[in-house]
C-alpha cells in the first residue's frame, strides 16, 4: 500500500514536473532575474545618474517640474529615488475629457539633483523580467492564469517529490558527480532539499498573491508599492477632498515627509501622489516604502491637505488578514532585501531554476538510455530533447540577446522598448529552430557557446556603446553597473565551463562506444559461420 | 549575517562529520558512537547559534529571513566543495569556527 502511494507520487512528479518543466523553467529564471530589476533598469538606461539621496529636494525639484509641466493635471504621481532606483519619476494624469473618461497619463524621469527632464532610451529593462514571470507575455488574463496553474503544479510536484525521495535525511549531503545519470539525480535532490524552505515559500507565496491578483493583478503592476493610488482612483470619495473649483497654491510638499515619517517612526517614504493640485481642496498622499519591513503593507500612506499641509488621514494599522498575505508578498518580492541578501535570494533563486532543469534532464536521461544501443530515438523522446534545448540554453541566450539588443538598437528606434522584446523572441525562436536541425548535444554545446560567448563580451560590447565602462564604473563605485557587467562575465566564464563539460562529455562516450562498434562485427561473422 | 553564516556553515559540517559515510569520506575511518553524538550535539547547537545571531542583530522578521538564508547558501555551499574540495569544505568549517567569535566581537 504504501509502496503503491509512492509510486503513484512519482508518477505524478514525474509527468507533471515534464509537462511544466520548461514553463516553469522559464518562470524561475526569469522571476529571479527580477531580483535585480532595479540594477537591470539601471544598466539598461545608463543615462540616469545615481546621485546622493535626498528626498526632500528631489520632491521640491518634482514638485517644479510639475508645477511648470503640468499645473492643470488632475493627479500627479512623484517615485523617489531610493538606493537602488536612482531616478526621479514624475507622472501625471490630464483632467478627463468627459465624466467617466480616463484622462490621459503622461510619464517621465528626471535627474534626481538637477530636477533636469532626461533623455532616456526606450526600454523596459528589468520591468521586462518581472513581467514575463508572471505575465508570459500573453494577453490579460492568460498569461497570469497560466503561471499561476503552473505554480499550482509547481507545488503538486514539491510536495510528491518530497513524498517520491525517500531518503531525505540520510541523502542530505550528497552529491556524487561524474556517475552520469546518478550524478544528476544527486544533484537535483541536493538542489530540491537544500534549498526547500525558499521552494515552498516562493510557490506558496506566488499562490498567495495571485489570490489577490488574478483579477486586480493591473494595480500591482502599474503602481508599484504605491496601491493606496489605485483605490484612490476606483473609490475618489473615500478620503480624498472633492474638487473646490476654487484657486489655491500647493503648500512645498517637502517638510510633509518629516511630518510622515513621524507617523511610521523611521519608515521612509516612496511615493507622493497629489490629488487635483492647484486647487483649493488639494490632497497629498504620502505612501510608504516597502523596502524597510519584511511585511509589504498594501498602501501605508498619510493623506495631507495640499494647501494647509494638515494631516487629513493615516491609514490605520492593516488587520491581521492583510499582514500575513503582505507577509508572503514581501518574502516573495524581497524588496527589504539589502545587497548581501538580494545576492543570496539570487543565488537560492538560481538553485531552483537548476532543480528544474536537472528534472527536465533526468526525464530525458533516464528514457534515452533504453534506446542507446539503437541510435535512434523514438519522436517523442527527440521533442522533449528540442524542448529541453530551446528552453534552457536557447532561453539564456535569449536573455543574452536582449541586453545586446538595449545597446545596439539606435535611439531613434519608433516602438524601440517593443523591438528589445521582439529580439529577445526572435533570438529564442531560432533556438527551437537550431535544436530542430542540430543532433542533441551538437546542438547543447553550441547554444552553450553561443550564450557564453554572448554574455562575455557583454562588458566590451557596453565599454563600445556608452561611456559607462567597467573602467568608469568600479572607479566611480556604481556598482549596480558594474556589478552587472561583472555578473554577465561571470556567467559568460560558466556557460564556457558548461559547454565544455558538454563537450568533454561527448567526446568520453564516443571513445567509449568505438570499440565496441568495431567489435559487433566480429561476433556478427563468428555467429554467421 | 556573517556570523550566522560562520556558525550555520560550522554546524552543517559537524552534522556531515556526523554521518559515517561522510565522516569516513573526508577523515577516514567510521566514527565512534561517542563521537558521532557529539558531532550531532554540536552540530545541532551552532545551527541555533546561528538563528539566535540571525536574530538578535535585527528583528524577528528579518532576522528569520537572513536565518533561512544563509541556512539554506551555507548547506549548499558546502554540499557543493565536498566532492570536488573535501580538504577546503572541513578547512573553511575551522576557519568558520575560530572565525566567529571575532565576527561576534566585531557584531556588537
Amino acid at each position: 500500500m504504501k509502496e503503491g502511494f509512492r509510486q503513484a507520487m512519482a508518477w505524478l512528479h514525474t509527468w507533471a514536473g515534464l509537462l511544466f518543466g520548461w514553463l516553469l523553467f522559464a518562470i524561475f529564471l526569469t522571476g529571479t532575474l527580477a531580483y535585480f530589476k532595479d540594477e537591470t533598469n539601471h544598466w539598461m538606461q545608463p543615462e540616469i545618474p545615481a546621485r546622493a539621496l535626498n528626498a526632500e529636494a528631489s520632491l521640491t525639484l518634482a514638485q517644479h517640474y510639475l508645477q511648470q509641466h503640468a499645473p492643470d493635471a488632475s493627479r500627479w504621481i512623484i517615485g523617489l529615488p531610493d538606493a537602488r532606483d536612482p531616478g526621479l519619476k514624475v507622472r501625471w494624469q490630464q483632467s478627463a475629457a468627459k465624466p467617466g473618461e480616463r484622462g490621459q497619463f503622461t510619464s517621465k524621469i528626471l535627474d534626481a539633483q538637477t530636477g533636469a527632464e532626461l533623455q532616456l532610451r526606450e526600454s523596459m529593462g528589468g520591468e521586462f523580467f518581472y513581467r514575463f514571470h508572471f505575465q508570459l507575455q500573453m494577453p490579460y488574463p492568460w498569461g497570469r492564469w497560466l503561471s499561476t496553474i503552473a505554480a499550482m503544479v509547481m507545488f503538486v510536484a514539491l510536495i510528491s517529490g518530497i513524498i517520491t525521495h525517500k531518503k531525505i535525511f540520510k541523502d542530505f549531503f550528497t552529491f556524487r558527480p561524474r556517475k552520469g545519470q546518478r550524478s544528476w539525480l544527486d544533484g537535483h535532490n541536493a538542489l530540491g532539499v537544500l534549498v526547500l524552505p525558499f521552494h515552498l515559500m516562493i510557490t506558496y507565496s506566488s499562490l498567495v498573491i495571485f489570490m489577490s491578483m488574478v483579477m486586480p493583478a493591473s494595480i500591482l503592476a502599474s503602481y508599484g508599492t504605491n496601491v493606496r493610488a489605485f483605490y484612490d482612483e476606483v473609490f475618489p470619495a473615500s478620503n480624498v477632498p472633492e474638487k473646490a473649483n476654487q484657486a489655491a497654491a500647493l503648500a512645498p510638499m517637502a517638510p510633509l515627509l518629516g511630518k510622515a515619517r513621524e507617523q511610521w517612526s523611521g519608515g521612509e517614504a516612496g511615493w507622493v501622489s497629489v490629488n487635483n493640485p492647484g486647487d483649493a481642496n488639494a490632497s497629498v498622499v504620502v505612501s510608504r516604502s516597502g523596502s524597510d519591513r519584511v511585511v509589504h503593507d498594501f498602501g501605508s500612506a498619510v493623506t495631507f491637505n495640499g494647501v494647509s499641509g494638515q494631516i487629513l488621514a493615516a491609514s490605520p494599522q492593516q488587520p491581521l488578514a492583510m499582514a500575513i498575505a503582505g507577509g508572503f508578498y514581501g518574502l516573495h518580492m524581497g524588496h527589504f532585501a539589502g545587497p548581501v541578501l538580494r545576492w543570496l535570494y539570487f543565488i537560492v533563486g538560481l538553485a531552483g531554476t537548476a532543480m528544474i532543469g536537472t528534472g527536465l534532464v533526468i526525464w530525458l536521461g533516464k528514457r534515452q538510455l533504453k534506446h542507446a544501443r539503437s541510435g535512434v530515438m523514438p519522436f517523442e523522446l527527440r521533442l522533449v530533447e528540442v524542448l529541453n534545448i530551446a528552453s534552457m540554453a536557447g532561453l539564456v541566450g535569449a536573455v543574452a540577446v536582449f541586453f545586446w539588443a538595449n545597446r545596439l538598437l539606435p535611439v531613434s528606434l519608433a516602438g524601440r522598448a517593443d523591438w528589445e522584446i521582439n529580439a529577445f523572441f526572435m533570438a529564442w525562436g531560432l533556438s527551437v529552430v537550431h535544436a530542430v536541425l542540430r543532433p542533441g548535444r551538437k546542438a547543447w554545446i553550441e547554444q552553450l557557446a553561443l550564450a557564453a560567448a554572448l554574455f562575455a563580451a557583454l562588458p566590451v560590447l557596453n565599454g563600445l556603446t556608452t561611456p559607462y565602462h567597467l573602467g568608469v564604473t568600479l572607479i566611480q563605485g556604481d556598482w549596480a553597473l558594474a556589478g552587472f557587467d561583472l555578473t554577465c562575465l561571470a556567467t559568460g566564464l560558466f556557460l564556457t565551463w558548461a559547454a565544455w563539460k558538454m563537450w568533454r562529455a561527448g567526446a568520453t562516450a564516443r571513445l567509449k562506444k568505438t570499440p565496441r562498434e568495431t567489435a559487433r562485427p566480429i561476433t556478427l561473422e563468428q555467429g554467421a559461420n | 549575517m556573517l556570523l550566522a553564516l560562520l556558525l550555520c556553515y560550522a554546524g552543517f559540517t559537524a552534522l556531515c562529520l556526523a554521518m559515517p559515510r561522510h565522516h569516513d569520506e573526508l577523515l577516514g575511518g567510521k566514527p565512534s558512537r561517542r563521537r558521532r553524538r557529539g558531532l550531532v550535539l554540536a552540530g545541532w547547537l551552532l545551527l541555533g547559534l546561528s538563528l539566535w545571531a540571525a536574530v538578535s542583530s535585527k528583528d524577528w522578521g528579518l532576522g528569520l529571513v537572513d536565518w533561512f538564508a544563509v541556512l539554506m547558501v551555507s548547506a549548499l555551499a558546502l554540499v557543493l566543495l565536498l566532492p570536488y574540495r573535501p580538504r577546503l569544505a572541513l578547512a573553511l568549517a575551522g576557519v568558520s569556527l575560530l572565525g566567529s567569535p571575532v565576527a561576534a566581537w566585531a557584531m556588537n
